[in-house]
């Protein structure tokens, strides 16, 4: 029972734990209708994913930079991003996804696949690549491929702003997962970060701006530009 | 301390959004100027990076510079005598946002580690939104949100493109800083599979923001929407600093002896995008949306020439200035039309040789010139390209070139003769044109005719050197 116990708490079992939770997220993501639950969601993947360097077996060595620069990446990821969306849903009347371009279950479905995906993706490439963690690219490319998914198949802005931020962090978790710490400049990952902020405040500030002169941010809506 | 080029703008322009109008217009010429300077004193050597493990001069980056900055120029002088004419509301936000939008693309230009240079074009995006945005209108609002978001997501898949090609370093056991001078030494020990991979990422990631198609949806609402001096910054700076992120990748899968492979895929890009500008000039109602399809154009050209290699990357280069030049410069001139007139609509307007005659000489030998007729440089360089698919064999792809080339002209043709010389039914002028809104059209399209005819041996040397990293000779 102890062993077990502290097999449980191991590093590498705490990570796929971890990586549960990610593909839960993605999934809830996927069959939600309701925008402040999507922005809840989504404040969570951001903790989870932001913590997933600190249980990776190869990133065990941390030192006092990473460490700063992992809380950042918290702050913004976790409350920065969620906050300024949660702000921008707390404006919108009209609380739903009402019609989305592709449905609720199909979604869910879709996600599934996306899930085999990864793990047909991550076995391909674990013959060719020195990676002890299957789960962990499994996780990616389902974040990304569902994120990318989200973004098209919804009609709210709120909605594509939050699949893109679920395909920025696929793309980061694959980042941990292929790249090797070595190579981590800190300066450059804070600019990533901070690019991905400000980008979040500019989409913001257009979404203010939909709901000001449409009352809705559906994107829909916006279709007056056309090539005739 | 080439970074200041960088820095200054940045300053100047926070600085700028809390001061007043007429102080930033004298903060927005002025910065320009000695950006202008910076550049030259970096083009001669005087002085270089400080932070050479992100930053470095490449001949390729510094061409851009030049040409960036003359153009930024030539836009904030003219910016100047538009804003006070429109009197838009949020005009600090234009000169904060252009400046910043400047500093940003120097970034770019000056980038040498992969991230670094990812972390510019995305505040590229950023900081030209609001620019977009300046007339805060329906259509101005879509165009915005169409081009963040669709932009944003190409590049965080140029970002993916980055990890695959630090991932083909690692696969082989290589340790180096992942800049570009750096991995294009250690190029061939690559694992190849990868970095093709990385490759086809970075293509469609700044290929998006380049305007290459199927991935250019965003370009003409954008070019559209935004004020005139925005447009003509997107147009004839944007671009470029997006097609340098193309060509570095390009660069890197030459050297790795991949070239074949990435030249293919530039070439399809290029004749696509000709092809999709061509089809779509030919139905625009629109003189500022024809000019934007003309700027995918082209990009295509520019992709195309880059992919056939040898005399075809010189015409490549060549164009590349040139279209920022001539380009610009039609942007320019239709913000006056727009004044003119009110309207975007080609229908209407007319009449302009005579209504508007400076705005007309300008327009009329712009058009001219991005058709690729002499005394301007497009003639040239196109020809060096056709010359250069020719050598190589390229027979299909260099007819299909020539065929877009003629449906372009044709149909662009169709609607310039209309707005200068058909009957205008309400001759009534809104803004009548003034030097200040004509003498930067005039200096932009006298630059362009002027290096036609007389290229000074530096820039020779610099496209030479510049070509000569991926497999281009004269």
């Amino acid at each position: 029972m102890i062993q077990l116990s502290s097999a449980f708490f191991s590093v590498n079992h705490l990570s796929d734990a971890l990586m549960s939770l990610t593909i839960l997220s993605v999934l809830l993501s996927l069959g939600s209708n309701r925008l402040m639950a999507l922005v809840k969601i989504m404040a969570f993947q951001g903790i989870v994913v932001s913590l997933t360097p600190l249980f990776l077996e190869h990133h065990e060595s941390m030192n006092f930079a990473s460490i700063i620069l992992l809380q950042i990446m918290l702050v913004i990821k976790g409350m920065l991003i969620p906050g300024l969306m949660y702000a921008a849903v707390k404006k919108v009347k009209i609380q739903r996804e009402v019609e989305p371009i592709i449905g609720y279950h199909a979604s869910l479905f879709a996600g599934l696949i996306f899930i085999l995906l990864g793990a047909f993706i991550a076995h391909r490439l674990s013959i060719s690549l020195p990676i002890e963690n299957d789960l962990l690219l499994v996780t990616a490319v389902t974040t990304l491929s569902a994120g990318l998914f989200l973004l098209m198949s919804r009609r709210k802005a709120i909605t594509q702003v939050i699949g893109y931020l679920m395909m920025e962090n696929g793309i980061y978790l694959m980042g941990t997962a292929l790249a090797k710490e070595t190579h981590t400049m800190y300066v450059v990952e804070f600019g990533v970060l901070l690019d991905l902020l400000v980008g979040v405040m500019i989409m913001g500030i257009i979404l203010h701006n939909i709901n000001a002169s449409y009352d809705d941010v559906d994107t829909a809506l916006l279709g007056q530009l056309k090539d005739n | 301390m080439l970074e200041l080029t960088t820095i200054i703008p940045l300053i100047a322009g926070i600085t700028t959004m809390f001061v007043s109008v007429r102080l930033g217009r004298r903060i927005l010429v002025l910065t320009a100027l000695l950006h202008l300077f910076m550049t030259a004193l970096g083009w001669f050597g005087k002085i270089s990076p400080a932070f050479p493990q992100y930053f470095s001069v490449t001949n390729e980056g510094m061409l851009i510079l030049l040409v960036t900055s003359f153009v930024f120029l030539c836009i904030s002088v003219y910016a100047v005598s538009y804003m006070s004419e429109t009197e838009i509301s949020s005009e600090p936000i234009y000169i904060g946002c252009t400046l910043l939008f400047l500093s940003t693309m120097t970034m770019v230009a000056l980038a040498d580690h992969l991230i670094v240079l990812w972390i510019g074009i995305e505040a590229t995006t950023l900081m030209s939104a609001p620019l977009i945005f300046l007339h805060r209108s329906k259509t101005a609002l879509e165009a915005t949100w169409k081009y963040v978001m669709i932009c944003s997501v190409g590049i965080a898949l140029a970002l993916l493109g980055c990890f695959f090609v630090v991932m083909s370093m690692d696969l082989s056991g290589i340790h180096v800083p992942i800049t570009f001078s750096a991995l294009g030494e250690v190029a061939d020990k690559l694992d190849p599979v990868w970095l093709k991979a990385g490759f086809i990422f970075l293509v469609i990631g700044y290929g998006t923001k380049m305007g290459l198609a199927p991935m250019h949806t965003w370009l003409p609402d954008a070019h559209s929407e935004a004020p005139s001096p925005a447009s003509a910054l997107l147009s004839g700076a944007l671009l470029n600093c997006a097609f340098l992120g193309v060509f570095r990748g390009h660069q890197l899968l030459y050297q790795a002896g991949l070239g074949d492979f990435s030249s293919n895929i530039l070439i399809g890009f290029g004749l696509f995008s000709m092809l999709i500008a061509a089809i779509f000039i030919f139905y625009q109602t629109g003189y500022k949306r024809m000019l934007a399809y003309s700027s995918i154009e082209n990009m295509g050209i520019i992709a195309f020439g880059i992919g056939i290699g040898g005399i075809a990357t010189y015409g490549a280069m060549l164009h590349l200035i040139h279209h920022s030049l001539i380009k610009s410069s039609l942007f320019l001139s239709a913000g006056n039309i727009l004044l003119g007139y009110g309207s975007k609509l080609v229908d209407k307007t007319g009449n302009m040789a005579k209504l508007f005659p400076k705005t007309f000489t300008t327009f009329f030998a712009g058009f001219a010139g991005i058709s690729g007729f002499p005394p301007f440089g497009i003639f040239i360089s196109e020809l060096l390209i056709i010359m250069g698919a020719f050598q190589q064999g390229r027979n299909i792809s260099v007819s299909i070139f020539i065929f877009a080339l003629i449906l372009i002209f044709a149909g662009a043709s169709r609607l310039v003769t209309k707005m200068c010389f058909a009957s205008c039914d309400n001759a009534e002028i809104l803004v009548k044109e003034n030097w200040a809104r004509t003498l930067p059209s005039f200096a932009l399209l006298a630059v362009s005719l002027i290096l036609c005819v007389w290229l000074p041996d530096s820039i020779y040397q610099t496209i030479i050197s510049a070509i000569a990293t991926i497999g281009g000779s004269v």
